[in-house]
């Protein structure tokens, strides 16, 4: 995952929302599927750890959502069964399909997002906007760490006192919400010498800069520009109509134009753009290694 | 030339109905190192924090900061005067390192490519490029605290002050970072200013000393003349016994000499001053038939299955009615042992018996009338809004009816001279009393083993006289006290027993002359001072018998 | 000068975005609109509190209060739906006013998800529990005097909230309002919404005092 999680910040933002924008919004089958793919093979990159169990989850989902659309939904015109009385339809079912590979497909894709944009870029990125706000979140997440510590420890000292030190769910309830009370009280005292420490460092004053570690580089350039380009052509196709795709009364035909194509194969470059960056630098990185 | 210049600075607070500084006059040289001290309570933080304009304390100020002669509200912004505080954690700004780095010179408004030179300069001259990238919350308190001060320096200030920098610190962590101090006011002739209770280290590379007192400057000296200078104004004054071990032994045998600072010169004016005829002072046997109050055999511990044992097979003897200690490094398994024998660790090979029965019998059993813990942080102990309402919460889950819960908790406030804190907000008062405190709502639920977890970290010298005494008078009661610290002054004077723990294991345990006297490193000042002159001489108080018995060279 | 231009960038910009949106996607312009809808009410109070003058004291206590309600969402983990952010809310709100429990209820929705995963439901979560601390905010005064009054507040607003989630839900799924999904979405998250409404309702009763305690002693010994 090291290739796509050094773009520069801007970029995988860009990146990231035009590919959720396209999947959450255009409800078109090719686009979905491709969108589907995309997002299963990033995630497949990012991460070893516990890829069987979401795989289960992921499926059992798509199945659940799949499924009970034509529950709900009794629009179509092909009737395939009655169940309780309510008509079955077909475009119901392949509804259901196209929701369930979208929920997936947003799911995949966000999951792909908290990997790669972790908190310091999100921070960066909104830094200039609103400084104050991203001031206020970096330092709520740096707290989040110490006072779990704290927690932890509030809750051993309290039980070595044998205070509410049983295991039934009032006692755990009620120990778990005194240390809650008392880490307020311990959080807020420290949280003003938290304050002195940036006032004595001069916060507060006009004219604050922000800095980062991040740079612009040339091919982020280009990654930003191929990125902006193949999110222009679907939506020039959406406006135009090529997307538009109906489920109901009856599944409209998979338009096979030029134009059509074109916007097809710009989606499936751009949702599998990373997995591809990903090859790239592997397959670069054994070039070099066997040169050496 | 003055780099600042205080002058019959007076200040109180807010509805209090005295002075907590008062016409407080003295000056900084500028490139000095001066050290402020005095009794907690004594105003040292309250004076720091006026000397720093962004956060002085709200009150009725009188008298004037001068900087380089001018009123410092002219010319002097936050840049300028830097200032670190004792907690390392809770300065802290930012999650990350570099960006802790950065933060004072965001708002001093640099651009990026400035920002980008300092941080790194300083980070190299620090040392912190290996961490440089990390998590805040994955540093150490020492590497938080060095942080602190960098982040500070990045700032490029020309007085540097600090508030007890060093209080929360274990030994090895507190010398690296005073000697960062010294490393900048050499090579940079930054002027620094630091409040410390903590005088071994600092005292000799002061050049000057401040005794405050009650608000007032009681004294201020070069480190050498100190020690004199305050057995003239009184034999026993409170102040002494934060000095040093060689002031303190200096000052004990009463010599006409100069006065040494270091272990170095101690030892040298010891040889040079004193004869040796080998005297050894005796040493008390371990009773040996002594019932156990804690036995632990071949206890192995880790936190998880996938992480390296902490515990390695520790097997110990606590005696009843004894205090025993337990030293040793960072990481080399203290606290654990601790939580392990607490019951709030379960050892997964090895048996724990408190009291002669297993750990793992004694469930509900263990901890009332039985067995409490002290832990290091007494602030975990606090969960209301006064003293008073914490310890009575205790004696209300004990069933104890309000008119006895009174009675107990008047008794032990007088016991540990806390009678006047209980209607205090827990944190309204000073880190020795927190201490006192928490430990007298641990001891409400009548333990017979008492478990303190590096019962000395950021108290001073005075607290620590305190705590002896408290742990002594148990000690008479019959209670058996275990306690885990880095603090060999303090185990060397209080401990029956001492043991130490390395890499998860118990190596020895004995009494504390022995234990001290055959470490070569790991001991007291004192000792090293007085290593091969006289046998079995740990604690300052030993050595000056030795030096008044065998008397001066002639 | 210069910062009142990008408010009126961004105030033009959006609305623009969100026309644009909802002609383009036509199958989905609900679901955009709300998106857009949740986004943008959190706009006004975020960037409010940027232009005022930085009082660093209330800025940490906000974000204090922030990582005190994500850190109650993680240590109730092992109770499902038993979580303390919307009492946490409720109290930043009464007494640190309505801004502040707004933030603290946008940002703990934001940063939890940090955690528990990002993702198009963040927006709603963050207007959400905002909202939810911003009406405690305006009824502090009231809320204050009685605490079973307060509890109730918390219970509502447990079960608040699992309405304006539904709605999303179902927006999102279906790219419309359907009823009888959102009748069913509400009904398959009742036992969740029953025990979240009866834990908010619980954490009032009995943090609502000592925390606020805690709150005024802050307040008046830091001069807040």
């Amino acid at each position: 995952m090291r290739a796509f999680a050094n773009v520069h910040p801007a970029v995988s933002m860009t990146y990231f929302l035009s590919v959720l924008l396209i999947s959450m919004f255009l409800p078109h089958p090719i686009l979905q599927t491709e969108a589907l793919i995309g997002g299963a093979l990033f995630c497949a990159t990012l991460k070893k750890r516990g890829r069987a169990g979401d795989i289960g989850f992921y499926l059992i989902l798509f199945v659940m959502i799949a499924i009970t659309n034509p529950l709900f939904s009794h629009n179509g015109v092909t009737i395939l069964f009655f169940l309780n009385g309510n008509p079955m339809t077909f475009e119901a079912f392949l509804y259901g399909i196209s929701l369930a590979g979208m929920v997936v497909g947003v799911l995949l894709w966000c999951k792909a997002y908290s990997e790669i944009m972790t908190s310091d870029k999100f921070l960066y990125l909104f830094g200039k906007a609103v400084p104050k706000l991203s001031l206020v979140l970096s330092t709520a997440l740096r707290f989040i760490p110490s006072y779990l510590r704290m927690s932890r420890q509030v809750g051993r000292a309290q039980k070595a006192m044998g205070l509410y030190a049983g295991k039934s769910l009032t006692d755990r309830v009620k120990n778990r919400m005194r240390v809650l009370a008392a880490l307020v009280a311990w959080s807020l005292e420290n949280a003003m010498d938290t304050s002195a420490s940036m006032k004595a460092r001069g916060y507060g004053k006009k004219g604050r800069t922000s800095f980062s570690l991040f740079r612009f580089r040339r091919s982020d350039g280009i990654l930003l520009g191929a990125c902006i380009f193949l999110l222009a052509l679907p939506i020039v196709g959406a406006a135009l109509g090529v997307t538009e795709f109906n489920y109901y009364p009856r599944v409209d035909k998979i338009e096979t134009s030029f134009m059509a194509l074109v916007i097809y194969t710009a989606l499936g470059l751009l949702s599998l753009l990373p997995f591809i960056l990903e090859v790239k630098e592997a397959v670069l990185w054994k070039y070099y290694r066997s040169k050496i | 030339m003055e780099i600042l210049q205080v002058e019959n600075l007076s200040f109180r607070y807010p509805k209090a109905d005295q002075n907590a500084l008062e016409k407080v006059s003295f000056s900084v040289q500028s490139g000095e190192f001066v050290v402020l001290c005095g009794h907690s309570g004594c105003g040292k933080t309250t004076l720091l924090r006026l000397l720093k304009k962004e956060i002085a304390p709200v009150g009725e100020k009188s008298g004037q900061i001068l900087y380089r002669g001018n009123l410092r509200d002219v010319q002097f912004d936050a840049g300028k005067v830097g200032f670190v505080q004792q907690n390392p954690e809770s300065q802290v700004v930012t999650d990350k390192v570099w960006h802790e780095l950065a933060f004072g010179l965001e708002n001093m408004g640099l651009p990026s490519e400035v920002i980008r030179r300092r941080v790194g300069e300083m980070a190299s001259f620090f040392g912190i490029e290996g961490w440089f990238r990390q998590r805040t919350e994955q540093l150490s308190g020492g590497q938080k605290q060095i942080l602190n001060l960098a982040s500070v320096m990045a700032m490029q200030p020309s007085l540097l002050i600090l508030d007890e920098p060093t209080g929360q610190l274990d030994p090895i962590a507190a010398a690296d970072f005073i000697a960062a101090l010294q490393k900048i006011n050499r090579e940079l002739g930054l002027t620094v200013l630091l409040s410390e209770h903590r005088l071994e280290e600092v005292f000799p590379i002061a050049d000057r000393v401040i005794v405050l007192e009650n608000g007032q400057v009681l004294l201020s000296d070069s480190p050498k003349n100190i020690g004199a200078r305050l057995s003239e104004i009184s034999k026993n004054h409170p102040m002494l016994c934060a000095l040093p071990a060689a002031v303190r032994i200096w000052q004990g045998v009463g010599a006409d000499l100069p006065c040494p600072l270091t272990v170095r010169e101690g030892r040298d004016f010891l040889e040079r001053n004193y004869t040796c005829r080998g005297k050894a002072l005796p040493v008390p046997e371990i009773p040996n038939e002594a019932e156990c109050a804690i036995e632990l055999k071949n206890v192995w511990f880790r936190y998880e299955k996938d992480l390296p044992d902490v515990l390695r097979g520790v097997a110990l003897k606590v005696p009843r009615g004894k205090i025993f200690s337990v030293l040793g490094g960072n990481g080399a398994g203290k606290t654990t042992l601790l939580n392990v024998m607490a019951g709030l660790e379960k050892a997964y090979r090895g048996r724990v018996s408190v009291g002669g029965k297993s750990i793992k019998d004694c469930k509900g059993s263990l901890y009332r009338n039985n067995l409490a813990l002290l832990p290091q942080n007494p602030q975990t102990v606090f969960v209301k809004d006064s003293v008073r309402a914490d310890l009575m919460e205790i004696l209300k889950t004990m069933e104890i009816s309000e008119n006895e819960a009174k009675k107990r908790i008047n008794a032990i406030a007088d016991k540990l001279g806390i009678s006047d804190l209980l209607c205090r907000h827990p944190y309204d008062i000073s880190g020795g009393e927190q201490q006192k405190c928490a430990l007298a709502k641990v001891l409400l639920s009548e333990p017979k083993i008492l478990l303190l977890d590096e019962p000395t970290k950021g108290i001073d010298a005075f607290a620590k006289k305190n705590l002896k005494k408290i742990l002594f008078e148990l000690k008479r009661e019959g209670m058996t006290v275990i306690m885990v610290t880095h603090d060999v002054e303090f185990a060397a004077e209080c401990a029956d027993i001492c043991a130490f723990i390395f890499d998860g294991e118990v190596l020895c345990a004995d009494m504390p002359q022995k234990f001290f006297a055959e470490n070569s490193f790991y001991t007291t000042a004192a000792n090293r001072m007085a290593r091969g002159l006289w046998k079995n001489a740990v604690t300052c108080e030993q050595v000056i018998e030795c030096c008044l018995e065998e008397g001066e060279k002639q | 000068m210069k910062k009142w231009i990008s408010y009126g960038v961004l105030c033009l910009l959006i609305p623009a975005l969100v026309l644009c949106g909802a002609l383009l996607f036509k199958g989905k312009q609900y679901a955009w609109i709300s998106l857009c809808v949740a986004l943008l009410s959190c706009l006004p109070v975020f960037l409010q509190f940027e232009h005022k003058r930085a009082d660093t004291k209330r800025l940490i206590l906000i974000a204090s209060m922030t990582a005190l309600s994500v850190l109650g969402r993680i240590i109730f983990t092992p109770i499902p739906g038993f979580k303390p952010v919307t009492a946490m809310v409720v109290i930043t709100a009464l007494y640190f006013g309505s801004e502040a429990g707004f933030l603290t209820g946008a940002l703990s929705a934001l940063i939890s998800n940090f955690w528990f995963g990002q993702g198009p439901w963040t927006p709603f979560q963050m207007f959400a529990w905002g909202i939810l601390g911003l009406i405690a905010g305006l009824l502090a005064s009231l809320l204050k005097r009685n605490i079973i009054l307060l509890s109730l507040y918390g219970a509502l607003s447990g079960i608040l909230y699992s309405v304006i989630m539904d709605v999303w839900t179902v927006l999102w799924a279906d790219g419309g309002f359907n009823l009888s999904r959102y009748v069913a979405a509400l009904a398959s998250s009742l036992p969740f919404t029953a025990i979240y409404a009866l834990s908010s309702f619980i954490f009032l009763l009995l943090l609502g005092k000592p925390i606020g305690k805690i709150l005024e002693r802050v307040q008046t010994k830091y001069g807040i």
